[in-house]
């Protein structure tokens, strides 16, 4: 995971969730022929009129063909079109929930309604087959998604325990995603429970030492045992990070720090 | 003329929250680009230019807020007036709109949904008020995309529970 992660990070290449094989389908079924015509429209521009038109025209043809609906709605929501992107993608949810509940998910996610983020991971998870899925770009675990959507409605307990049973589920170390010991160290803290929150935090420094919220949350979590001296230490060391144009963006991770955070618990300490 | 106004104004709103809203419907009208927005004399400021109309970027993310996310809200909420009557509103507030390349942002366009995103009608004056709010906003920076810089489209979400704004 750490290395698909790292790879997509830095082609900045786009998985896509589960390209179809057109062959499997039937010759001349409507299937087919909706799976040929939206390989047609994807060579175009993304939100484009060619694009769109050969949609609705692979739509049409093949009404059961999911991954059409799945493609045409992408445009919708990234640019603010979240209840015409829900009317097209929900077909797609529909036809194959075990592939496209996640991205639905994701969306809920990024346009804030985590209860409605919850409900659409916790259906994919109780699915028999459920895979592991990531969001679009990769970066993270929809599990972590999952537990950091339920601290956002306030349930960190909750929260930790997903994104515990999670990193735990992995075989090998290299498997944790680039930011995951920053998310779950993060709830540790706004659970106040500081001791953990530094053994994890400081794990996360050692996958990655360049992202300036982990030295906040360090900070936070020394403050909270009243160790202001190293809260002190940590929080310079955030601000530095800042300054560093290089530095490790954690993106869909919700909870982002600003330098004015960390000036202010400069000046609080 | 000032019984005029507020008549004017109504029909404004319903071509504003209106006119955005026809995906659903089997409408065969299709744009060049989801989400362009051609200049509506009924809704727009006519002094808003676009610096090259012929290419402009539908790529949120390029286009930035001065001080992130952070400032734009601590803005928006200190600028959000609250009236009892907006009590009942519970949902989302989408509002798309141009910044140009001049840092000027220009031709607002809102989508108001529900808990559940079913499409809602705010109380009475809510959504006016939500727009005059986002309006000011006035710390945009244009996109600069592949060393070149764009009029840029961008979104904001704003989220509401019983008439109270919701921190991201």
């Amino acid at each position: 995971m750490k290395n698909i992660a790292l790879l997509l990070v830095f082609t900045g290449s786009f998985l896509g969730y589960a390209q179809p094989n057109c062959f499997v389908y039937p010759e001349e079924s409507g299937e087919r022929k909706a799976c040929e015509l939206s390989y047609k429209a994807i060579a175009f521009q993304q939100g484009s009129k060619e694009s769109q038109m050969l949609f609705d025209k692979a739509i049409a043809i093949g009404p059961k063909f999911a991954w059409a609906y799945y493609e045409k709605s992408v445009p919708y929501f990234k640019r603010g079109f979240l209840y015409e992107g829900l009317q097209i993608l929900n077909e797609a949810v529909q036809l194959e929930p075990i592939e496209y509940l996640c991205y639905r998910a994701y969306w809920h996610w990024q346009y804030r309604n985590y209860e409605l983020c919850i409900k659409d991971l916790e259906s994919y998870y109780s699915l028999p087959k459920a895979y592991m899925q990531t969001t679009p770009g990769g970066e993270k675990d929809m599990r972590i998604l999952l537990g950091l959507a339920y601290a956002k409605s306030g349930n960190y307990t909750k929260g930790i325990t997903i994104l515990e049973d999670c990193i735990n589920s992995y075989e090998s170390k290299d498997a944790v995603g680039l930011a995951d010991y920053h998310s779950l160290g993060m709830l540790y803290v706004l659970n106040k429970e500081y001791d953990k929150a530094i053994v994890v935090l400081n794990k996360q420094l050692a996958v990655l030492k360049d992202m300036a919220d982990t030295y906040y949350y360090l900070g936070l979590a020394h403050k909270g045992l009243s160790n202001f001296e190293e809260a002190a230490i940590q929080f310079n060391k955030s601000l530095e990070t800042f300054e560093n144009r290089n530095r490790f963006i954690n993106i869909n991770a919700g909870f982002a720090v600003y330098p004015s955070d960390v000036k202010q618990e400069l000046r609080a300490n | 003329m000032k019984k005029v106004r507020p008549l004017l104004f109504i029909i404004s709103w319903g071509l504003l929250v209106g006119g955005c809203s026809n995906a659903s419907k089997v409408k065969q009208e299709y744009r060049d680009q989801i989400g362009d927005t051609p200049f509506d004399a009924n809704l727009d400021d006519g002094n808003f230019k676009l610096c090259d109309a012929t290419n402009v970027l539908h790529k949120r993310a390029y286009v930035s807020y001065t001080g992130g996310i952070k400032a734009m809200e601590e803005e928006l909420f200190s600028n959000y007036k609250y009236q009892s009557a907006y009590r009942t509103f519970t949902g989302t507030f989408i509002i798309r709109f141009l910044v140009n390349c001049n840092n000027e942002a220009g031709r607002y366009r809102m989508q108001i949904l529900d808990a559940d995103l079913n499409k809602i009608t705010p109380p009475e004056n809510l959504a006016a008020h939500m727009l005059a709010i986002t309006k000011k906003l006035n710390k945009w920076n244009h996109a600069v995309y592949k060393e070149k810089e764009y009029d840029g489209y961008r979104f904001i979400t704003i989220k509401m529970k019983n008439g109270q704004l919701v921190k991201k």
